[in-house]
């Protein structure tokens, strides 16, 4: 049996390795020429709860992109305002190390190949479009392509294209698979009836920045600059993807991050602004190009799904990433699409489809994000292992532990230890 | 993407590429073709940019055909003649002392971008075309361009590169199967043609097919709607004993339609395309002239909309 995954970011890569593991023929496609998407410009994994988050997946036995990340890892269990124990990945590293991983797998990795629309028949999806016009069949589908831009929607609902890593104006834009297949799309609000949010960081190129902040970032990973007070703009934290990022301190300091690049925690911020900040008086951005304008409008593409990833109201589409709620980072796009992909070789077999329990963070936030796409406070959040909203449930709810034996514990009494490694076909 | 876009219709919300620019609040960008329209729409101050200029053009050539045919060559602009060299490019034509009512749809026959020209062949039909048999050489004639959907299928011509080709042609029809003759030419394609002359004795195009043209089949292709038996055994033969990879006719939509269909009843993978036939006045999508809704209900603007021919011709409501 064929599954085809849309979209090569994190989920996707994801979804492609436990399909791959159950026992699928599987393709990938991604529309630009690197794997990753906006895991290209990301790095931060483990800090708070995504510890317990990657931990779990691992037990689960789809920990094959977690061990990518550690092994690639710059900065190991460092701190940072509202945050503890994170491991930053080299951005510069990882997206070969990734492709190189999916090649050994048997994966069909299928790079600048857009996919554009769907051939249906009844409920079901028959086979894809390329921009080229070529069609493909396959038995299931997995789209993960995530909620990012394209240009118009960059437009209509922040401050234009800034050129970010997707790089919609030299690929092509993103194509939502399931609103082509007939299912509209949910929308996430950043505040009432404003749709969609700010990705919530940028990349500077390290060696613009001066010698001593090149010097405390190899050596700690981070460094927090004051940002003059009468720059200080605390509404810009409400346009923000990345809640667990949208704190004071990141209004009132600039806060650097070493992944390779420096990783400048703010949706944008002018240049002429950031080089009155000491040490940044030659700062140059490289992710978004424009950096100093704008950043990427997300979440305007979600498709209601079940707690098992299927697209309701298709028989053989599932999602994961952003695709599949208002999830923000790698770990939650890695958890959703092990589970994806895992279900796409489950629904061809007739098998009753897994569904994470609510006793494992990882099947927690599934649901509940689920929920929350209900009401329209819930479509304002974001969610996600690392902060804000969800981590303080985790922590309530006693699903945060850094102990890795009582995750393992805990996936082995619910039966569901390496359950992705499972070939079921 | 065409240079005016956005258009008009982005200002009504009936842009034919552009999700946000066809009443929609998301981007829904199937049909992106290099550059987003939204963006440029923005960036023009929400405004359409000009829609097609007029031309004054000086007729260098006039020459008749069998009675019923004329042939102009036109002096253009450098930048004119560089926009109309693509397959499927085509101009309004009429002459300065009509009104707009006049404009003609014609079909760019060749270029010549070393002389700055364009050759227009055009059949004496009704009013409007008449009413251009009355220039003369040295004469103007006002031509407003440059418009580009004049082959359904376009892309299929576009891709086609070191295989073999066949062209089908009928009556004036041999007029705009030069452009896809010379650019399959160009892209190192063996081009076999099928020629039709009626409702003429001879064909005007004879010096073209010597040049680009491996083999020219003269046969009459159709009879009563349907296609000739001489005509589907030499499609027969060609197919089995040729490695054709695309079949484009220019021709009567009734004879596109039918060797569509027996092109795709023989061999799936040949690829198809045809000359764009809907009537048209104003080639902006504005005046509705070219719209066609078939049973899918989608509306089409055949002047602009780009597509398969297959998705203009299957489907089609009676009335």
């Amino acid at each position: 049996m064929k599954v085809i995954v849309i979209g090569g970011g994190w989920s996707g890569c994801s979804a492609a390795i436990t399909a791959k593991k159950a026992g699928a023929e599987v393709a990938l496609f991604e529309k630009t020429d690197m794997l990753l998407g906006l895991g290209n410009v990301g790095g931060i994994m483990r800090n708070n709860g995504r510890y317990t988050a990657s931990e779990e997946i691992i037990a689960l036995g789809a920990g094959d992109l977690i061990h990518l990340t550690d092994k690639n890892s710059r900065h190991k269990n460092i701190d940072f305002p509202g945050h503890k124990h994170a491991w930053l990945y080299d951005v510069n590293k990882i997206e070969p190390a990734v492709g190189k991983y999916l090649e050994a797998m048997d994966i069909e990795v299928n790079l600048v190949t857009r996919v554009v629309d769907v051939e249906k028949e009844g409920d079901r999806i028959k086979g894809i479009y390329l921009s080229d016009g070529k069609y493909i069949e396959a038995d299931v589908f997995v789209e993960t392509t995530g909620s990012t831009g394209p240009m118009g929607n960059c437009l209509k609902y922040g401050n234009g294209c800034s050129m970010c890593v997707l790089r919609c104006p030299a690929y092509g834009p993103r194509v939502s698979i399931s609103y082509r297949a007939g299912i509209e799309d949910l929308k996430g609000e950043r505040e009432e009836d404003v749709y969609g949010a700010f990705s919530g960081s940028c990349k500077l190129a390290k060696e613009s920045l001066s010698d001593d902040v090149i010097k405390e970032l190899d050596e700690t990973g981070v460094v927090v600059l004051k940002i003059p007070e009468e720059d200080v703009n605390l509404d810009k934290l409400r346009l923000k993807v990345c809640q667990q990022y949208a704190l004071k301190e990141f209004a009132e300091n600039i806060i650097l991050l070493d992944t390779g690049h420096a990783k400048l925690m703010t949706s944008y911020y002018p240049l002429d602004k950031l080089r009155k900040i000491k040490g940044l008086e030659n700062a140059k951005y490289i992710d978004p190009y424009a950096g100093g304008k704008g950043n990427s409008i997300r979440y305007l593409s979600v498709a209601p799904r079940t707690n098992s990833l299927k697209v309701i109201g298709l028989d053989n589409l599932f999602c994961a990433g952003e695709k599949a709620g208002l999830f923000v980072g790698h770990t939650e796009a890695i958890v959703t699409g092990a589970l994806a992909g895992h279900n796409a070789v489950r629904n061809y077999l007739g098998m009753p489809l897994l569904m994470l329990p609510r006793s494992l963070s990882v099947g927690d936030i599934i649901a509940y994000v689920n929920e929350k796409m209900n009401s329209k406070e819930g479509r304002t959040n974001r969610y996600t292992f690392a902060g804000s909203e969800y981590f303080n449930r985790m922590e309530e709810m006693g699903l945060y532990t850094l102990d890795i034996n009582k995750i393992k514990g805990k996936v082995e009494k619910l039966n569901l230890t390496n359950i992705f490694n499972e070939i079921l076909i | 993407m065409p240079q005016p876009c956005p258009c008009r219709l982005a200002e009504t919300g009936d842009c034919i590429l552009c999700s946000q620019l066809a009443g929609k609040n998301f981007c829904d960008c199937c049909n992106f073709n290099g550059v987003c329209i939204y963006q440029d729409y923005a960036s023009n101050n929400y405004k359409a940019k000009k829609g097609r200029k007029y031309y004054n053009c000086k007729i260098l050539k006039k020459s008749k055909f069998e009675e019923n045919i004329i042939i102009f060559t036109l002096e253009a602009s450098d930048k004119l003649v560089s926009e109309l060299v693509h397959a499927g490019s085509y101009v309004f034509a009429r002459r300065p002392d009509t009104e707009t009512i006049f404009d003609t749809p014609i079909s760019i026959m060749d270029t010549d971008t070393r002389n700055n020209t364009i050759t227009i062949a055009i059949e004496l039909k009704g009013s409007k075309t008449k009413a251009l048999d009355v220039l003369n050489q040295g004469d103007l004639m006002v031509v407003k361009a440059p418009f580009w959907n004049g082959i359904l299928g376009v892309k299929n011509i576009n891709s086609a590169q070191n295989s073999k080709c066949l062209i089908v042609a009928r009556g004036i029809g041999q007029a705009p199967m030069i452009p896809p003759l010379k650019h399959l030419y160009t892209n190192n394609n063996e081009i076999i043609v099928v020629l039709d002359n009626s409702p003429y004795k001879n064909s005007f195009v004879n010096e073209y097919l010597e040049r680009y043209a491996s083999k020219v089949i003269e046969c009459n292709t159709i009879f009563r709607g349907r296609i000739t038996e001489e005509f589907n055994n030499i499609l027969d033969d060609l197919i089995c004993n040729n490695d054709i990879s695309l079949v484009h006719c220019d021709a009567a939509d009734i004879l596109n339609y039918e060797l569509m269909k027996a092109i795709e009843d023989k061999n799936k993978s040949i690829k198809y395309s045809c000359c764009n036939n809907a009537k048209m006045c104003c080639g902006e999508g504005v005046c509705g002239c070219c719209t066609r809704k078939n049973n899918d209900r989608k509306l089409r603007r055949l002047c602009k909309m780009q597509t398969e021919p297959k998705y203009i011709f299957e489907g089609r409501r009676i009335f």
